[in-house]
Formats: structure tokens, C-alpha cells, sequence
């Protein structure tokens, strides 16, 4: 009963009923000014890749074929043939890198301003597993357009998932290659893995950011946007119409690069043309096959470190994500920025030299 | 007699294949690869990514009697500005030998660095508004108009498309111009109703 009555203050905090009401959540809603005062508006600029994300890719569905003879050639029709159809394939692919480059951006600065903190922990919990589902939505879109590159990136993500076995105990060590099974639909890639990476692209994903995205912006909403600074004094400007008008014109601007992006460079123009030739079962894996640059920061200490090195650090940073509003819940701001920094520069070292350092460390491939 | 009709039958044999043999050069695409830093296949200038050799679409094995006939007249083209159609290679493949002839482009096998430089600022095969010559040493696809170095596409398109980026400049001002307007007068309303209460 006292657990019960424990949880129960616990929701009431963070979903007091008082404030469910559009003076509050809107009208009386106040931000902080200050010099990380940027960083607000990084959420609003993921929920805008989001929306572009869903529009377009409600209009790709229109083409797209998922099986595993059409997908190449109806991804080619609706950039080629399709009027319009080149610039909203470019728009949901240029968006869906910018959209997860954002979320990253919002993690972080979430992290350094300690926007975790009580009341907002449910706000935290959801905005991870929404980097989660972003992530994953990244990982299901890429095999869609069934190139070389794509299909067996693929196969490179499900091999680490079956590099866990091992280290697990007694049966559970044949989780991973059960989990792969379920993910692939059988015993290699094929139709049903395209299947299954389609539904879960354009169904179970979607579906499950809406609920979760819901909550995460009903806790904003109530609890409005985390002083940010440890600064005591500070301007505050109204949420509504100033910061929101900002807001917009953040999107216009960032909407319009978007569109010339998407129509001047096509995002597979940075890829070696071999890796875009339709999937061939039958033929040698070309070179230079490696997942999109959102997982490199991952992908090559894989590359380079014994597995179970970044088994027990990814085991530990996933803990740690998750306790995060327990763990530096009386952590000075000025830390938190510092380790947010640190991060940071990992994630860029890695995304833009880590093919540099991998070779550097290996010899190449 | 049986003894010649085996050597006659045997030379005309070896005659047929030397000509039937597949010549992919690799010289141009590993210099290429080598300036570019990127991965390159055969499909630079022949129809199937694995080149000449073989039994797929665009393969010396699955050719009928038409496209020998056009294989041959296209392996014939020694001289420049002849009409070149060759069922194994892609429409790049074909405009080298129509502009160099075949026999310039043999000797350019030694020394592949010259190749775009002899091949001039002229074709685009793609009209993706990059020169072939610079795709080729960009290790891009130059029958591909969606494969060129990025920052080199972003100027030709930007140039092609500068009518549908303006329009949209003006379609996403003046559309935020109006919302932002829009929330201003629901904000004006909102306090002035405030005021009228008190």
C-alpha cells in the first residue's frame, strides 16, 4: 500500500492536474534566457525532421515496392520517373540524418543543462527511448533500398548482434542468434527480412513515437523548459508568442536549407557507385560497405577493440543513461557540461576520423 | 588432309577468339580509383558491373548475332568520330572510342593520367553538368546523373534548379511571415480580452 501510495505522489508530480490547461501549459508558460538558450530550441528542430520524415515517407509509400526484386527498381522509378519524386526521396534521407544529428545535439545539451532533474525524469526516460526508436529507424530505412550497400550493412549489424552469444551464460547464449532469426525472418537476408524491416519501418516504429513523443511533450508542456543555467539571475521571455514565433522562423530557415539540399545534391552521391547497384546474392561483397555515419561512433571501436570490451562499456553506458536522473541528480552543472563536451568530441572524433583512425590502428582494410 | 582441316579449323578458331576476347582495361580504373580514393567497378564504362566476360546482360556470353556484329564494328573504330554502339559498353564507354578512336585509347593505357585531359571538357553523358573527364577522375559514375563529387553537383544543380529555390525561398518566407503574424494577432486578442475582464 505505501508502495502504491509512493508511486502514485510520484505521477502526481510529474503529471500534476492543475497544469494540464492551455493557460498554463501555453499561455503563462515562461523560457529561460541565457547563453545555452539555443539548446531549447533543438527539440523543436528534431519534431520538425520528424514531421518532414513522416510526410515524405507517407509519399514514398505510394511507389515503393518491398520485395526484394522491386525495391531497387521502384526506389530508381520514383527518383527517376516520378515528378517530384527525386526531391522527397533526397528530403527523407537528407532529414532523417539531420533528424538523428539533432536528437544526438538535444541529448546532450539536455544532459549538460540538467534537464533531468526532478520533476523531469519521465521527461528524460521517453527522450531516450525516442533516440532509441530514431536510432532504429535509421538502422530498418537503410535496408530498404535494397543496394548493395544497404543489404549488407545490414548483415554487418545483425553479425554484432550474434558476436553477444558467447559472452552470455548457459542458454542464453543463444539468444542473440534466435533474435536474429526473429529480425531476418530466416536464415540469411532476404524477402522476409525486407518484410519485416518494412513493417517495423513504416508501422511499429511510427507507432511507437507517437505514444512515446506524446509523453515526452505533454512533460515538457507541464513542467516548461529546465532553468538550464546555475546562474541565479536570469531573463525569462514569454513561451508564447515569443519563443514560439522563433521557433517557426528556426524552422522556416532550417526547412529551406533542406529543400535546396534536397534538390541540388543527392545523398547517394557520396557513396562509391558500387555500393548502389542493386543487391546481388550471388556476387562478392564490394568494398567500402559500412553502416550510415550515425553508427561509426560505435561501429569502429568495434572494429578495432576486443568485443567484450564494448559489450561491458555499452552494457554500463546503457545503465547509466537509464539512471541518470539518480546518478548526477546533485551534479554541478559545469561538470555535467564538461562530460556532455567530452561526448561530444568522441562523437565527432569517431564520425569524421574514425575510418582514419581504424585504418591507422589496422592497416586498413 | 584430315591433319589440315584440323590446323585450319584450329586457326580459325584462335582467330575468332582473339577477337571475341574480353578487353576491360584496368589501367583507367585503378588510376581512377587511385586519384579519387574511391571504389570503382567496370561499370565505369561497360554495361555489367563485372565487365566484359561472362553470361549476364551486357556480357561477350549472352550477346546474339546483332550485337557480335555491333561488338565487332565498335572494336573496329580506330579512328576517332566513328559511330560507336557497342552492346558491352555503357553510353560513356562508347562516347571514349567515338571521340578518341580506339587506337589513341590503347595507347593511352600507359599512361592513364592523360586520359581525361585527352578526352576534353566536352562530354557529359549524364548531363549532370559535370564533365565526364572530371568523373572520371572524381571515381564517379558518369552515366549516372545522381552519382558526382557532392560540392560539384550542389553547383550544377543549384545553377539548374535557381527558379524552384527562389520560389521556395519566397513560398517559406512569406508563408512563416504570415503564421508568425497569425500568432502575434491570437497573442493581441488574448491580452486584450485580459484587459477587458479586469
Amino acid at each position: 500500500m505505501k508502495r502504491l501510495t509512493m508511486i502514485a505522489d510520484f505521477l502526481r508530480a510529474r503529471f500534476p492536474l492543475e497544469k494540464m490547461d492551455l493557460e498554463s501549459m501555453l499561455m503563462k508558460k515562461e523560457v529561460p534566457v541565457h547563453k545555452m538558450s539555443w539548446a531549447y530550441y533543438l527539440g523543436g528542430l528534431t519534431l520538425l525532421f520528424f514531421t518532414i520524415q513522416v510526410i515524405t515517407g507517407l509519399l514514398l509509400l505510394f511507389y515503393y515496392q518491398p520485395t526484394v526484386t522491386e525495391a531497387y527498381d521502384s526506389v530508381k522509378f520514383i527518383t527517376e520517373k516520378v515528378p517530384g519524386g527525386y526531391v522527397i526521396r533526397n528530403m527523407h534521407v537528407w532529414a532523417s540524418s539531420a533528424m538523428i544529428l539533432t536528437a544526438i545535439l538535444h541529448f546532450l545539451t539536455t544532459f549538460a543543462m540538467k534537464a533531468f532533474e526532478k520533476p523531469r525524469e519521465i521527461t528524460w526516460w521517453s527522450g531516450l527511448l525516442l533516440l532509441f526508436i530514431t536510432f532504429t529507424f535509421g538502422f530498418t530505412g537503410y535496408l530498404l533500398p535494397w543496394h548493395q550497400l544497404s543489404v549488407n550493412a545490414t548483415k554487418v549489424g545483425l553479425q554484432f548482434i550474434g558476436a553477444v552469444g558467447p559472452y552470455l551464460p548457459g542458454k542464453l547464449s543463444e539468444l542473440p542468434n534466435k533474435l536474429i532469426e526473429i529480425i531476418q525472418g530466416g536464415a540469411s537476408i532476404g524477402q522476409e527480412t525486407l518484410s519485416r524491416f518494412y513493417a517495423i519501418h513504416v508501422v511499429i516504429l511510427p507507432l511507437a513515437i507517437f505514444a512515446i513523443l506524446g509523453l515526452h511533450l505533454l512533460s515538457i508542456q507541464l513542467h516548461g523548459m529546465s532553468q538550464g543555467t546555475d546562474d541565479k539571475f536570469f531573463r525569462k521571455e514569454k513561451f508564447f508568442p515569443d519563443f514560439v514565433v522563433k521557433d517557426f522562423s528556426l524552422w522556416a530557415i532550417t526547412f529551406f536549407i533542406l529543400f535546396v539540399l534536397a534538390i541540388t545534391i543527392p545523398f547517394d552521391s557520396f557513396f562509391a557507385y558500387p555500393l548502389m547497384e542493386p543487391y546481388n546474392p550471388l556476387g562478392s561483397t564490394p568494398e567500402g560497405i559500412k553502416p550510415e555515419w550515425y553508427f561509426y561512433f560505435i561501429y569502429y571501436p568495434m572494429e578495432m577493440l576486443p568485443f567484450w570490451i564494448i559489450l561491458v562499456i555499452s552494457g554500463v553506458v546503457m545503465i547509466v543513461l537509464f539512471l541518470v536522473p539518480r546518478v548526477f541528480g546533485g551534479t554541478d552543472r559545469k561538470v555535467l557540461r564538461f562530460v556532455a563536451s567530452i561526448a561530444f568530441l568522441y562523437f565527432v572524433i569517431m564520425t569524421i576520423f574514425g575510418e582514419a583512425i581504424f585504418n591507422l590502428v589496422k592497416g586498413g582494410y | 588432309m584430315r591433319m589440315q582441316r584440323y590446323i585450319c579449323t584450329s586457326l580459325l578458331l584462335c582467330f575468332f577468339t582473339s577477337l571475341l576476347q574480353a578487353y576491360a582495361y584496368p589501367e583507367f580504373y585503378e588510376y581512377s580509383r587511385k586519384v579519387s580514393g574511391r571504389a570503382i567497378n567496370c561499370a565505369l564504362c561497360h554495361s555489367h558491373g563485372d565487365g566484359p566476360e561472362g553470361n549476364g546482360a551486357g556480357q561477350i556470353g549472352s550477346l546474339n548475332k546483332e550485337e557480335m556484329e555491333r561488338l565487332m564494328k565498335a572494336r573496329a573504330a580506330f579512328e576517332p568520330n566513328q559511330k560507336v554502339d557497342s552492346p558491352i559498353l555503357n553510353e560513356f564507354g562508347d562516347e571514349i572510342i567515338h571521340t578518341l578512336g580506339k587506337k589513341k585509347f590503347l595507347e593511352l593505357k600507359t599512361h592513364p593520367q592523360d586520359f581525361a585531359k585527352e578526352l576534353g571538357d566536352a562530354i557529359d553523358v549524364d548531363k549532370d553538368g559535370i564533365k565526364d573527364a572530371e568523373e572520371f577522375l572524381d571515381g564517379t559514375l558518369p552515366t549516372n546523373g545522381e552519382n558526382g563529387h557532392p560540392l560539384k553537383l550542389f553547383f550544377a544543380n543549384l545553377k539548374k534548379n535557381i527558379f524552384h529555390v527562389i520560389f521556395a525561398f519566397l513560398c517559406v518566407g512569406l508563408l512563416f511571415y504570415g503564421f508568425a503574424q497569425w500568432l502575434v494577432k491570437i497573442h493581441i486578442d488574448a491580452v486584450l480580452k485580459e484587459i477587458k475582464k479586469e
